[in-house]
């Protein structure tokens, strides 16, 4: 049921800045500074969701014991870099978090 | 304007790149997603309504965290708002279109089948919004079906959740790594990092994502301008290298040829009237 309620609003959440903007801005200019701020938001996100994976613990204190992990991310940074594949750097990093975790 | 024979099968070729690597994504989404604990109805749901990679692993992200739901909710906007600049970007393709057109057409649109569309309106002035709208579909029906068999297989699967996690890290640590162009934004992702830990930790709670994200992009965007402003010439503002002869780079040749090529013939065309 919960989880019914989430799918729902998770909906509506990604509907609404679908829909607005497009309708409100075929008739008018998308202002600079919005286009900029967004510009930065993903980046943001992403980061804050990798530092709290990687170093925050379930029950929220700061970590650096995950060191799996830790090898694991600087690699699939460097992955990424020079291969710049999604399939790449996700498979290759999964590789990797498997074989650290079972030989460490 | 030129009537093709079969339309349906044209806008197919067209999107058939980007269903086909939707497949690999959806299965992968369709087992993290079952792995977060939505059963396959919900999948196929979240697939249809949502349709995006980025948010639908972000739900089995917050999930597997046990985020409750308004966090979730909220994190989603965040990251969705993006499709505002995006929708915002092919609006005045669909000047004539109608409300209710509109309505679909932002229902299905995610960030691979706009920049496919995006592309086909800028380069091929026969490119209709029903074409586009065809594409969002096609893709759209694709994505939805390797969900849902990714979460047939995930249920199928006893999946040790420390590797498959570490999956969604790897998948924002490439997008991460792809979108620091700038000194700006990497100073700006250390930024959100050192602030989503701190958050977390004192707040005991994953708001503290949520507020790093919105303390880090707003002081980034602020420095952005702040430094244009003051000192063009800051070292702040140089890019970061890439290796070179990436795929991007060359890609992003060949779309300005090509574009360049398609003006000059259309140039041709209006003199050939004259």
């Amino acid at each position: 049921m919960n989880d019914l309620a989430l799918v729902l609003l998770a909906g509506v959440a990604a509907f609404i800045p679908r829909y607005f903007p497009m309708l409100f801005f075929s008739k008018r200019k998308i202002p600079d500074w919005f286009n900029e701020w967004m510009g930065f938001v993903p980046v943001s996100l992403f980061t804050a969701l990798i530092v709290k994976q990687i170093f925050v613990t379930s029950t929220y204190t700061f970590s650096v014991g995950n060191i799996a992990a830790m090898i694991s991310a600087v690699l699939v940074i460097v992955i990424a870099y020079f291969t710049r594949s999604m399939t790449l750097s996700v498979v290759l990093g999964l590789l990797l978090m498997w074989a650290l975790t079972t030989f460490l | 304007m030129k009537k093709e024979p079969a339309n349906w099968l044209a806008v197919l070729k067209i999107a058939m790149p980007l269903c086909l690597s939707y497949i690999p994504i959806g299965l992968a989404c369709g087992v993290l997603l079952h792995a977060g604990g939505l059963n396959t109805w919900l999948v196929a749901l979240v697939s249809l309504i949502v349709y995006s990679g980025g948010a639908q692993f972000l739900i089995a992200t917050m999930l597997t965290i046990h985020a409750p739901i308004s966090q979730i909710v909220i994190m989603l906007f965040f990251l969705e708002l993006r499709y505002a600049l995006l929708g915002s970007s092919l609006s005045h393709y669909l000047k004539k279109s109608s409300h209710k057109f509109i309505l679909g057409f932002a229902f299905s649109l995610n960030d691979e089948n706009y920049a496919v569309n995006y592309l086909k309106f800028a380069t091929d002035k026969y490119w209709t919004p029903s074409n586009a709208l065809l594409v969002e579909h096609y893709a759209l029906y694709t994505w939805a079906f390797s969900n849902v068999v990714g979460s047939l297989i995930g249920s199928s699967l006893h999946i040790n959740l420390v590797i498959v996690d570490f999956a969604l890290t790897a998948l924002f640590l490439f997008m991460v790594t792809m979108q620091v162009k700038r000194r700006l934004t990497l100073l700006t992702a250390i930024l959100a990092g050192a602030l989503s830990a701190f958050f977390c930790v004192a707040l005991k709670s994953t708001l503290g994502i949520v507020i790093a994200t919105l303390l880090a992009s707003t002081a980034g965007f602020l420095a952005d301008r702040v430094i244009r402003s003051m000192a063009p010439g800051s070292s702040l503002l140089y890019k970061v290298r890439g290796p070179s002869g990436t795929r991007e780079t060359i890609n992003e040749q060949e779309l300005t040829e090509e574009r360049l090529l398609k003006e000059e013939q259309e140039k041709d065309k209006d003199h050939d009237h004259e």
